[in-house]
């Protein structure tokens, strides 16, 4: 099971960063946290359509709770999914379908990494874990 | 005098934006390029002095925006070389130019003809002809040229009496390579093809001479000569323009109208159906005077330069895989094949380095090269050898951070 930081460290470390360069380091940093798919496990069926960057997220049960897997063939993708993930990790399929997963990332402090083409893939991506 | 950058910098006022702090650096020019002052003037004082619907006479600021909006089409004409101005008909662009040809032509395509197209073309000088071939059961064909765009002998044997469209782009807007003209216009002319070429990337950095080229239609976006967007170019020869059929109708394309039948206008208003985008014109004309102050040569030479300087910076880097020649081009089209490139456009993005990651709207290319994205580094007048060189330092940068 990847182990992630929690979304409150996150969002501090984040929002502590000033410039865009800053966030591009943080975001790298994040990156690292990811445990990366198995080349099996980045099949069509687990990929993440409307990404300009390749992005594949699994979901898994246990105890009736969610557990998501994902990665990306770029790095700040892969630290964009660390973030997104720590709002949803280990919580029960009705607790994330309740959450406003758009207004919760912005907490994230993402500004111009979320901005443009990105955006849509990052919906897709908030889309499939509700689904 | 040689060219500089110096002194001509300051003709592009948004060249000062800052963002955290970095001063911008604009290397995203095969996009679309920034416009001098003297083209903003230029749409300003039509607005101010002279707007009123063109060819509909009548009244004194009608007749000012009229002789505007001609004179403009002379200054295109001549800055083509194109003889008569009826030869310049005003599209929205390069891809509207290159639709109205493809739509034009159809009524003399048969099933089995061929429409020979290069593997260099953006989709634009791409889809167009696939969808004109499904329509009329014609061939789409592909002249499978390099990536250093030399003719080779064997090329000849694609150009068939069945080819009655040859369409090419005249330098490549992923990799920055020219193609064989030439050779390839010296082909087509032989089995009497249509011949068009793409000149998008080519306006703003060659002197283009459509007489010497010899080619039936040659299409251009103003955007990317440092005139307005929505407006752009479709030259033509008299006889290859008379065949095209309308692929739009109404006002201002005809002559007279009854419900039985319309009687269209003459060359070029046949083809302008509508109001026509006045002001884009206008500033395009702009930027044509613009170009023609420079000595072209030398500001070729200039950009060229640039390229080179990134070329030699990093060619030799066994982590960059460039696509781009090694001199002669004003891009840099290169890849990382360890890290993404949407990634290196971040980190280059951060330090206010403006640059493309992606396919460039040539997945065909991209497929051919063997990468999935590039990044392009594309350069226009006002960009200086600092900022060719702080590219490369900060590309650098940027692949020590990201490579695993
Ligand atoms: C070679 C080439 N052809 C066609 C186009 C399409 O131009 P526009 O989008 O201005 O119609 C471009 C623009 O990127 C281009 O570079």
């Amino acid at each position: 099971m990847t182990h992630l930081l929690d979304s409150q460290t996150i969002q501090s470390r984040l929002q502590a960063c000033t410039s865009k360069e800053a966030t591009f380091k943080e975001l790298v940093a994040l990156s690292n946290q990811l445990e990366r798919l198995t080349d099996e496990d980045k099949s069509e069926e687990h990929k993440v359509k409307g990404c300009e960057s390749a992005v594949w997220l699994i979901e898994e049960h246990i105890d009736g709770m969610c557990h998501f897997k994902a990665d990306s063939d770029a790095k700040l993708m892969r630290g964009v999914l660390v973030a997104v993930l720590s709002l949803v990790q280990g919580k029960s399929k009705a607790d994330i379908q309740a959450m406003d997963l758009v207004q919760e990332l912005t907490q994230f402090n993402l500004g111009s990494y979320l901005t443009s083409s990105r955006t849509n893939g990052v919906l897709g991506i908030l889309k499939k874990l509700s689904s | 005098m040689a060219f500089s950058s110096n002194n001509i910098r300051s003709d592009f006022p948004i060249l000062k934006v800052t963002t955290d702090d970095h001063p911008i650096v604009y290397l995203d020019n095969a996009a679309t390029t920034q416009k001098p002052l003297a083209v903003l003037q230029s749409i300003q004082d039509y607005y101010l002095y002279s707007n009123a619907n063109v060819h509909r006479g009548a009244h004194f600021l009608s007749d000012r925006a009229t002789s505007a909006f001609e004179n403009a089409r002379d200054t295109v004409a001549n800055f083509l070389n194109a003889g008569q101005n009826s030869h310049v008909i005003w599209t929205k662009g390069t891809t509207e130019s290159i639709n109205l040809v493809a739509y034009g032509l159809e009524h003399l395509i048969e099933t089995d003809d061929e429409i020979l197209i290069t593997s260099l073309e953006h989709h634009a000088n791409l889809v167009p002809w696939q969808q004109l071939a499904f329509r009329t059961g014609a061939r789409l064909r592909v002249l499978p040229l390099t990536s250093t765009g030399e003719w080779e002998p064997e090329y000849a044997s694609y150009f068939t009496d069945k080819t009655k469209i040859f369409a090419s782009t005249h330098i490549s807007n992923a990799i920055g390579v020219a193609t064989p003209l030439a050779d390839m216009l010296n082909e087509a002319k032989k089995v009497g093809a249509y011949t068009l070429i793409d000149g998008a990337q080519a306006v703003a950095h060659y002197e283009v001479d459509v007489e010497t080229l010899d080619c039936d239609f040659y299409v251009f976006s103003g955007h990317k000569m440092y005139g307005p967007t929505g407006i752009g170019v479709l030259y033509g020869k008299s006889a290859a323009l008379e065949i095209l059929l309308p692929y739009q109708t109404g006002g201002e394309m005809v002559r007279h109208v009854a419900y039985q039948a319309t009687e269209f206008n003459v060359l070029p208003y046949r083809l302008e159906a509508g109001t026509p985008h006045i002001e884009g014109a206008i500033g395009l004309a702009a930027a044509c005077d613009y170009l023609t102050k420079q000595d072209r040569p030398e500001l070729l030479k200039w950009e060229q330069n640039l390229a080179k300087t990134v070329y030699d910076e990093l060619y030799l880097d066994p982590r960059i895989e460039i696509y781009s020649p090694s001199s002669n081009t004003t891009l840099v089209s290169l890849s990382v094949p360890d890290v993404h490139t949407l990634d290196l456009n971040s980190y280059l993005d951060s330090k206010g380095i403006g640059v493309r990651a992606g396919s460039h709207c040539a997945h065909p290319l991209m497929e051919q090269l063997g990468v999935g994205s590039t990044l392009r580094a594309s350069f226009a007048c006002y960009n200086t050898k600092e900022e060719a060189e702080r590219f490369c330092e900060v590309l650098l940068e940027a692949i020590d951070l990201l490579a695993d």
